[in-house]
């Protein structure tokens, strides 16, 4: 099953298979640890239920929807 | 260290006789703290030309030897899309009459070494001489990370150094480091690129050139194959040509099973892994010391709860507490004057001048301050600990629709208090566009120097007339309204206005720590003396400029008038004071900005001011608190009436036009008042913020707001005049 990082659930985790953005977006994404390969686990939503928070490679990062409906995961 | 030798110092560090020493590393590594911890109080804040970005150099000295230390802006990678961005580029390239450095430090967070290097892997392209600084190494012990320095070393052919920069452990071993690679120099190796990238950026380069851009090194050339839009494409007018060439090496990439966007941080992440084979270990498990933490602070209901009583606190520190500091200032202030009066009583112009202009100028100034440095004890203390990110966290999506972001909530609560400090406060913001929309919003928020008018006019007209209830609603509406304008302004601007790329806004979440006082105060001290330094003098010029405008002419024979005619047997008997206030008065009337006032009325006919209003308003452009002084003078009472005054009330209650169509009607009718209250609310009515935004931004983004602004309040208070006049 495949997806985006802002369709999973709080505690969900999967891996990333690519970043469907340009090139200068997602390469800023990818220098901080999104790259593909790599899983990526929801950690928690704000309040207001954007942006969200992932845990990547033992840190914290967080996110807005719309940048994580640009990381496909499976 | 006294000023004037710290100036010889500057001049020979011009002479570019001194080696140049740089710290790159990613944001919150503690590059700033080492930065500190190196320099001591030697150093000096600029910008670079023609960016906004801050320029940090400083005097390192080690044993007799002094060099130049450059505090780079901290970043994860080199892409460049915007000018802002490609500054670290252009240092280390050289470019553009920047000193290249002659080697680098990589200050990097031991807890997250592989992220914090691949930006050393990337700068490797550019072959300048290294060492790395392995900071914050007790937060990685105490998160059971452990990191074999010496194998680290080995693998990257560089000398690696452990600090703990806040307790300023490993410094000394730093700088002799620092020392030795300059004699002996050493590279971090550079990554292999598959044939196809090599070959892509030699195409690039050669590209580059015969489109007529400038010409790029590789490092630079993988910026145009990596980044869209990159900076160092702007002079190619041949846009489609270059896209042809980038995409026919996308292709290429693709063809080795990457995609183009991330190819270079998985390039880089997997070099990155073969040298850091067996350098980390972590011992257990990795305890998280910030998920406890985390639970509550981000709790959709106790985090929530957390956020605003701590923003409360922060707001209430700056419109309360800064008070009584404010007012000693004011006090002193004062006193200065009252001194240095009588001393100048046979010189009136000079006594007026140091006085008026001089001392209130300085005044002005220094009466920032408090609040400046509460605002970034603060800002600090949230930054260090780790709150500040939870804290843009939580509220990003009240901003994030109209291009703001979580992080300018601070800067715009900020401006409640006073748009200065939340101007400066600004800096907090790491993507230029939203900094940018940060600090062109930030005027809007009612400052606490618009009270004194809403006082004085709800109290006068609407208390009186509508009861407490309404002049409560009042208040806050008048509060709310920038605000309100605000946000969809900058919805527009960055919709239609800003052509510059907005950042994904994509934030760390630090770990939490306890914040060193050193640290707090260093940055207060350096954020209060740039001020000072920077904006003050520009203040202190304006200052100057406006009591010239009241001043001058000052003909004499204006008072001989006055006097004249209050002694007429016809003219009621006037006390001296009275007849003093009646001179000062007609001065004000007669001088540069008074016949201003009078001529430019007719661009307030309109919204209903008359000429006293006028001249009230355009007095307060300065400052706008000072419009209760100026009503004192121009209604006869003196410049020492405040907004309670029960005089001024019943004068501005009773006030009816003398002349033209509405002659014996009052001037003060609900529309005009609000109009009166809305244009103090939306007009930039501060030369110290016009000021400030020109430091921090420029000229033209200052002049842009203050026009804006000025347009804007002048059209609300035409239009609620008019409505009202139809009821
Ligand atoms: N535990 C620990 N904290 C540090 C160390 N160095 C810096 N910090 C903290 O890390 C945070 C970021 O530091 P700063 O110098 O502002 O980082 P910069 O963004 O890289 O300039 C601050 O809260 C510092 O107090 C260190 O060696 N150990």
């Amino acid at each position: 099953m495949s997806g985006t990082l802002d369709g999973l659930q709080v505690g969900e985790s999967a891996e990333i298979i690519d970043i469907s953005s340009d090139c200068t977006r997602a390469g800023r994404m990818s220098t901080l640890g999104f790259i593909p390969g790599r899983r990526v686990t929801v950690t928690r939503l704000a309040p207001l239920g954007d942006p969200i928070s992932v845990e990547i490679d033992g840190q914290e990062i967080s996110l807005r929807r719309a940048e994580a409906s640009l990381i496909k995961v499976k | 260290m006294t000023m004037a030798t710290l100036d010889s110092k500057k001049s020979s560090l011009s002479s570019n006789t001194l080696p140049l020493v740089a710290l790159v590393g990613n944001p919150n590594t503690g590059k700033s703290t080492l930065f500190n911890r190196l320099t001591g109080l030697r150093q000096h804040i600029a910008n670079y030309p023609g960016v906004t970005v801050e320029k940090k150099s400083g005097l390192l000295r080690i044993g007799h030897q002094d060099l130049d230390l450059l505090d780079l802006p901290g970043c994860y990678n080199l892409t460049a899309v915007s000018r802002d961005e490609r500054v670290v580029m252009d240092v280390l390239g050289g470019r553009h009459g920047l000193r290249r450095p002659d080697l680098l430090v990589f200050v990097v967070d031991a807890s997250n070494l592989k992220r914090n290097l691949l930006l050393a892997s990337q700068c490797a392209e550019l072959g300048i001489p290294a060492i790395m600084a392995l900071n914050q190494c007790d937060a990685a012990k105490r998160n059971g990370i452990h990191i074999d320095t010496v194998l680290l070393a080995k693998q990257f052919g560089i000398p690696v150094v452990e600090t703990v920069a806040t307790r300023g452990r490993g410094v000394d071993d730093l700088k002799s480091a620092i020392v030795n690679a300059l004699c002996n120099p050493s590279f971090l190796p550079r990554i292999q690129w598959p044939e196809c990238i090599a070959k892509g950026c030699q195409v690039l380069q050669t590209g580059v050139k015969d489109l007529g851009g400038d010409g790029v090194t590789q490092a630079e050339a993988l910026r145009v194959l990596f980044d869209n839009d990159s900076v160092f494409t702007c002079g190619i007018s041949d846009k489609i040509c270059l896209k042809k060439m980038v995409d026919a090496a996308h292709q290429d990439i693709r063809g080795l099973g990457l995609s183009p966007g991330s190819a270079e941080a998985v390039l880089h992440y997997r070099h990155l892994e073969s040298l850091l084979d067996g350098v980390v270990t972590t011992s257990g498990s990795v305890a998280r010391s910030h998920e406890s933490i985390d639970a509550i602070l981000l709790h959709r209901v106790w985090g929530t709860l957390i956020f605003f009583v701590v923003m409360y606190v922060v707001f209430q520190s700056l419109y309360s507490w800064a008070g009584p500091l404010m007012d000693l200032i004011d006090t002193v202030t004062g006193m200065a004057q009252g001194f240095l009066s009588p001393l100048l009583e046979n010189m009136p112009v000079l006594q007026s001048l140091i006085c008026g202009g001089i001392i209130s100028g300085v005044g002005g100034v220094l009466i920032f301050l408090p609040q400046i440095l509460i605002l970034f004890f603060f800002i600090s203390l949230l930054e260090d600990t780790g709150y500040m990110a939870r804290a843009a966290f939580l509220v990003d999506k009240l901003f994030s629709w109209c291009g703001l972001n979580g992080r300018s909530f601070v800067p715009l609560l900020s401006s409640y208090a006073c748009a200065i400090p939340g101007v400066m406060a600004a800096r907090t913001l790491s993507d230029p566009k939203a900094r940018l929309t940060t600090i062109l919003m930030a005027p809007f928020m009612s400052c606490s120097a618009r009270l004194p008018v809403y006082i004085l006019l709800i109290g006068t007209f609407i208390e009186p007339r509508y009861g407490a209830f309404a002049a409560g609603w009042a208040l806050f509406a008048m509060h709310f309204i920038g605000l309100a304008l605000a946000l969809p302004l900058a919805w527009l601007l960055n919709t239609f206005f800003l052509k510059i790329k907005p950042q994904p806004f994509i934030l760390e979440m630090p770990d939490y720590r306890v914040p060193t006082l050193r640290n707090i105060f260093h940055r207060m001290w350096e954020r209060g003396r740039e001020f000072v330094l920077r904006a003050g003098t520009v203040i202190l010029a304006f200052s100057i400029i406006i009591w010239c405008l009241l001043y001058f002419p000052r003909n004499p024979s204006v008072a001989e008038k006055v006097r004249a005619d209050f002694s007429a047997p016809s003219a009621s008997a006037l006390s001296n004071n009275a007849l003093e206030h009646r001179i000062e008065s007609a001065y004000i009337e007669q001088s540069y900005l008074g016949r201003f006032g009078k001529a430019v009325q007719p661009v307030f006919e309109p919204a209903g001011f008359d000429w006293k209003i006028t001249v009230g308003v355009l007095s307060s452009f300065p400052a706008r608190e000072v419009i209760i002084a100026t009503m004192g003078i121009i209604y006869n009472l003196g410049a020492d009436v405040d907004e309670g005054s029960e005089d001024l009330r019943t004068i501005l209650q009773n006030e009816k036009w003398t002349s033209g169509p509405r002659v014996g009607q009052p001037v003060y009718t609900l529309p005009v008042v609000i109009g009166i209250m809305v244009f103090f609310a939306l007009c930039m009515q501060c030369g110290a913020t016009v000021a400030i935004i020109a430091r921090e931004l420029d000229w033209r983004w200052a002049t842009f707001s203050f026009f804006g602004m000025t347009t804007l309040a002048w059209i609300s208070a035409v239009v609620i005049y008019q409505i009202g006049k139809l009821f």
